[in-house]
Parts: C-alpha cells; structure tokens; sequence
C-alpha cells in the first residue's frame, strides 16, 4: 500500500448560508456541493458561487452526466441541475445512514458511514448489486480513471483511499491534515480530488496521484 | 456524518425536536443517541434526556474525543437547566478545551456559556463577567447570540446598571427573532419583562411607593441614604456599611429610618428589633448597649440621637433617608427568589446558589412548605422544589451576589 500526505492545493468556502458541506459532486464545469437546504455550485475558477437549488441536501451529492443524485433523508433524489425539478427518487441502501455517492459504470455507488460500507445499487430501482466493506467510517465516494476512492472520518482523522473494488483491499492512502474532515469526495476526471470540509464550510482541492501503468 | 444525522441536527438546531425524533427515533448508534437526547432536553424530559447523553457519550469510541465532549456539554446544559448546580464543572471544563482545540468554535462558545450562567445562578457576577469577556458573541449563530445577550443583561441586571440590561435585551431580542425558535423569543420577552415589574418597595417620610429597577438605579445614584433591606446594608452615593451579619441593629437602623424625620419610640425599637412586648429596666440597657454599636457602624453614613422618647437618625444636611424593602417580605425572601425562575430546584442547588448549608436551607424550605408558599416533588435525592410564581413582582435584589454598586 502506497501512503503519503494529501496535498491540498486549494480551498473554497466557507460560503454565506451554507454552514456545512455534506457531499460534493463535479459536472464537467462547476462544483456542486450539498448544502443541508440547498445545492450550491461553485466556478472552480473563480472559486464564485454561481448557482442555488432549493432542495434538501443532507449528504452525498452525485453526477451521471445529465442528472444530480443527491441524498435527502433516506431517499436519493433524482434532480435536474438546470431546472432544480425533482425527478425521481428510491430509497437510500443505508436507510439515512448513507454519506457519500458517486455515479460511475451505470451504478450508483453509496457509502454508508457508521457500518463502514460502500453498496452498489441500481440508479433507477435501488436494487443492491452488492457492498463492499472498508475498516473505517465512509464518507465520500467517488471512482476516478477507473478507481474506486473514498473519504474515511473516524475520531478526528481523516483520509482519503483507493481500494480494490473487488475486495475492499486498501491500495493507497493520503492522510488529511489533523482537524481536517472529509464529507463528500469526487474526481475531476483528471489530476484533482474534490474534498467535502464538513462543519467547516469548504471545500477542498486534493492532488492525486496518478496511477501508474 | 450520515443523511439522516445531518436532517436530524439541522431541525434541532432550528428548535424543532419532534421533527429531528421523527428521523432518528429508532436508532440506536452513538450519534442517534445523541441527538434524541438533546431532543428529549429540548421537549422537557430531562431525566430521559440525559439516560439518552450517558448512553451515547458510551456509544461513541474512544477517539471520537469531539463527539463525546459535545455530549458532555449536553449534559451540563441539562444539569443546569435542572438546577444541578453541584454538577462538575471540570468535565465542563475538559470537554471545552477539547472543542477548542478541535476548532469546535461554536461548541466551545457554548461551553462557556454554560458556566457563565452557572455562575450567574450562583451570584458569582465578577467570575461570570470574566468569563463573559472570552466570549467573542460575533460568530455565534443567531440563537446561541441570543443566550449570550441574555446572559449580558442577566448580569447587568444584577449590577442594576438597567440602561445596559435594556440594551443587551434589545439585542437577544433581535437575535432570538432571527434564530426563528418561538420558544428563545418568549423566554426573551419574559426576561425583559423584569425590567418593568416592580422590583422594590420605598418607604420615605413614612410614604410607601413601588419603584421599578431604573427607579432603584437612579435612587442608589443619588445623594439619598438608602436603608437596604434587600441585602441588609445602609448606603449612600459613596459608602456602603453592610449589616447583614447584625440582623438586630439592621432592625433598629431600618425602625429610625422607617420614623424618619421623627423619632422612633424605646417601644417601637424594641419591639421590632428584639421582639420584646414590655420595656424594662434590662430591654432598655441592651437598647442603649445596640445603639451604640449601630452609632459606631454607622458614622460614615448618619448620626443617631437619643430623645425624650427614643431616638432619632441625623443624616449630614440635604439628605434623605429611604427604606428600600423586598416587593413582598419574607423570612426566607432569598429562597423564594432563586425559586421565582420558575425552575424546580434540589436542595442542594440551593444551598450552593445561596451560599448556605443545606441544613438552613432545608429549614427554610419546610417552614415555607408549611406555609404553603412552595411545593416540593420527588423522595429522598431526587426531591425538587417549586413555588408558584410572585406574579408581577421582579426578585432581582433578593438573588444571591454582591453589593450593586460596590
């Protein structure tokens, strides 16, 4: 297992009326981030906010190329990010301990945070494919360049993981600077991870390392 | 945190309990627990409340030091909210560094709270006010400023510095307005009520008046001599000479005062100071035995005179002597004041609040009972007393602390 320090090469927030980040998502041109009341976009440019949708967003936040997934109690709803209407909405695989959520394949994959799991399910149905199992709390999840990522905060710590889709095994770590919690992660489709902050109120750019051939 | 965590908390914190219950009652992991305890503390079941705390401060592991520190503010918000004022303030104390140094600035923030108005609840104003100071009210959200404007003007309350205590209500006001919690408003607007119900009754060349607190403010500023029987002292502008400790030659001073310009009667004075029916020979040498003690305690603030039929104060040219009496006179007046909150109280929390033992204080509690003028609920330790409350009267003077004004 390969293991070093996360380094954070920028940070957003925190943002008036939005005192926590509880999930984080990318659509190819702004951060989306789930806001408790609300979903906020940010320009990662200009670090801006430049787009609110009134929904309940209490935990992972995700994007399959058109749509916004997001996590509201326990139901994931089915939103269009350029209309805020809800789409549709199913059940939540943890029953409201779900965190994280990323799209990726076709599935949608949930971390459920205190039974430290992450569950594919079927986007449309909710049907479980299967779960994985990890040894700490989940957090975000998010697959990049085909890995499987996700956020752990236990006791404090935080750190970001690629494991082994199969097995769970834990393939590489960047540990979180102490005091600093991870609550939604998503890729940019290249060198950037970014790292909900919790009830800190931003949201954090880490460098990945890119995986070697 | 997980989904349901995050609404749950997000209800609480917009004073909606029954809605956060409704997401989480079922659950039974450390953050649930949590949660339906503050819930429960918010609803009034305290003693589930903090089952709920103990059980969750459990559930957490041992590395989830910020969890459990939050769980133990919980619990000393509850103690205090159940007069549990014997509580420790060291855990509370712990569990704030922790938060500190977590960066849990708000948590923190609400931690010293928390022993502020434990202190204040004890009159220790000086240590409230100290604690007060570290408190930087500018990034509290709107319902925790709220508290802390409640606890400025509890204070300056106490300090009968009134222009102040308006001013912070004004302020909690506001705050409690913008948190949205219908139930933080109304304990606001209760508070402030205080400011405008009588606080005191004044007795002046034998006329009797009911003066608000601004009214006692402006008369402890003025040039008047003020016989105190509130705290049991004499004051003027610039001295004040504490009797509390000499109840009987408090008795007589407030007896001359009470006849003032005239003299009182050798009968009068003895009768209210030593409850003594006849004057004899032995009455009237201890008479003159006491006056003489009062005249040296009181030679800073006026003179007194023998006359014919008794004596006389002579305070210096131009001032006035007032007598400054509780709104409703009692024994045990301190008691039925800590009592006036409206909160059911042990006697322990008493004891500590008043500075007394517990025995005196389970004294003055039976004697009370007995008259009917407070009721108690519970056997044994768990035993809690309330009063009905002194409606309209404010008990600011009777509470426990010191001197306004010194």
């Amino acid at each position: 297992m390969k293991r070093r320090a996360a380094e954070i090469i920028r940070e957003y927030g925190p943002f008036p009326d939005a005192p926590k980040v509880n999930g984080v998502t990318f659509d190819g041109e702004r951060i989306w981030f789930a806001a408790g009341a609300s979903l906020r976009a940010i320009d990662p440019e200009s670090g801006k906010l430049t787009g609110v949708i009134d929904v309940a967003a209490h935990a992972g936040t995700a994007f399959d190329g058109t749509h916004i997934y997001q996590i509201a109690e326990n139901r994931i709803h089915k939103i269009d990010p350029k209309s805020g209407a809800l789409l549709a909405s199913i059940p939540a695989p943890g029953n409201g301990g779900d965190s994280g959520m990323a799209w990726a394949e076709g599935s949608l994959w949930v971390g459920e945070y205190r039974s430290r799991r992450i569950h594919q399910i079927n986007p449309d149905t909710g049907a479980l494919i299967r779960s994985i199992s990890s040894d700490r709390f989940v957090t975000g999840v998010t697959w990049a360049e085909g890995d499987l990522w996700h956020g752990t905060w236990e006791g404090e710590e935080s750190d970001l993981r690629r494991i082994d889709p199969e097995t769970g095994e834990v393939l590489e770590k960047l540990d979180m600077p102490a005091g600093t919690g991870v609550s939604g992660l998503e890729s940019d489709g290249s060198e950037r991870l970014y790292c909900g902050g919790g009830d800190s109120g931003k949201v954090r750019v880490v460098r990945r390392s890119r995986a070697t051939p | 945190m997980d989904s349901l965590i995050t609404a749950a908390a997000q209800a609480l914190a917009k004073g909606n309990p029954l809605g956060a219950l409704k997401r989480i009652a079922l659950r039974e992991d450390a953050p649930a627990l949590a949660l339906r305890g503050i819930a429960m503390a918010q609803l009034g079941d305290l003693g589930k409340a903090k089952l709920l705390l103990r059980r969750a401060a459990k559930a957490f592991r041992p590395h989830e030091v910020v969890s459990r520190a939050r769980c133990v503010v919980a619990e000393a918000e509850i103690a205090l909210v159940s007069r549990d004022l014997t509580w420790p303030e060291d855990a509370l104390k712990d569990a704030r560094d922790i938060l500190d140094t977590h960066n849990d600035r708000l948590n923190a923030a609400h931690a010293r709270h928390l022993a502020v108005r434990r202190l204040l609840l004890i009159g220790k104003l000086d240590e409230a006010e100290r604690d007060l100071r570290e408190l930087d009210p500018e990034p509290l959200p709107p319902a925790s400023r709220a508290a802390y404007e409640l606890a400025v003007a509890g204070i300056a309350m106490r300090r009968i510095h009134i222009q102040a205590a308006r001013a912070a209500f004004m302020r909690a006001h506001a705050a409690a307005l913008a948190a949205g919690i219908p139930a933080l408003r109304a304990e606001v607007e209760r508070a402030q009520r205080e400011l405008d119900a009588p606080a005191a009754r004044l007795i002046a060349r034998s006329e009797q008046t009911l003066v608000k607190l601004d009214e006692v403010e402006t008369l402890l500023a003025s040039k008047a001599i003020v016989v105190d029987a509130c705290r049991l002292v004499l004051r003027n502008s610039e001295t004040v000479v504490s009797l509390s400790r000499r109840p009987v030659l408090f008795m007589l001073a407030r007896t001359l005062a009470e006849a003032w310009p005239e003299d009182a009667s050798r009968e009068d004075l003895l009768a209210r100071a030593f409850r003594a029916k006849h004057a004899d020979e032995a009455h009237r040498a201890r008479l003159r035995v006491e006056m003489g003690r009062l005249r040296a305690s009181l030679t800073a603030v006026a003179k007194v005179v023998a006359t014919k039929r008794g004596f006389v104060f002579k305070p210096p040219q131009g001032r006035e002597i007032v007598v400054m009496v509780p709104p409703f006179e009692d024994e045990n007046a301190a008691v039925l004041a800590c009592l006036a909150d409206g909160e059911a109280w042990s006697s322990s929390a008493l004891a500590v609040a008043l500075g007394a033992s517990e025995r005196t204080i389970q004294r003055a509690l039976d004697g009370l009972a007995a008259a009917g003028k407070v009721q108690s609920c519970g056997k044994g330790r768990a035993r809690q007393w309330t009063s009905p409350p002194v409606s309209g009267f404010t008990t600011s003077l009777l509470l426990p602390g010191p001197l306004p004004g010194v």
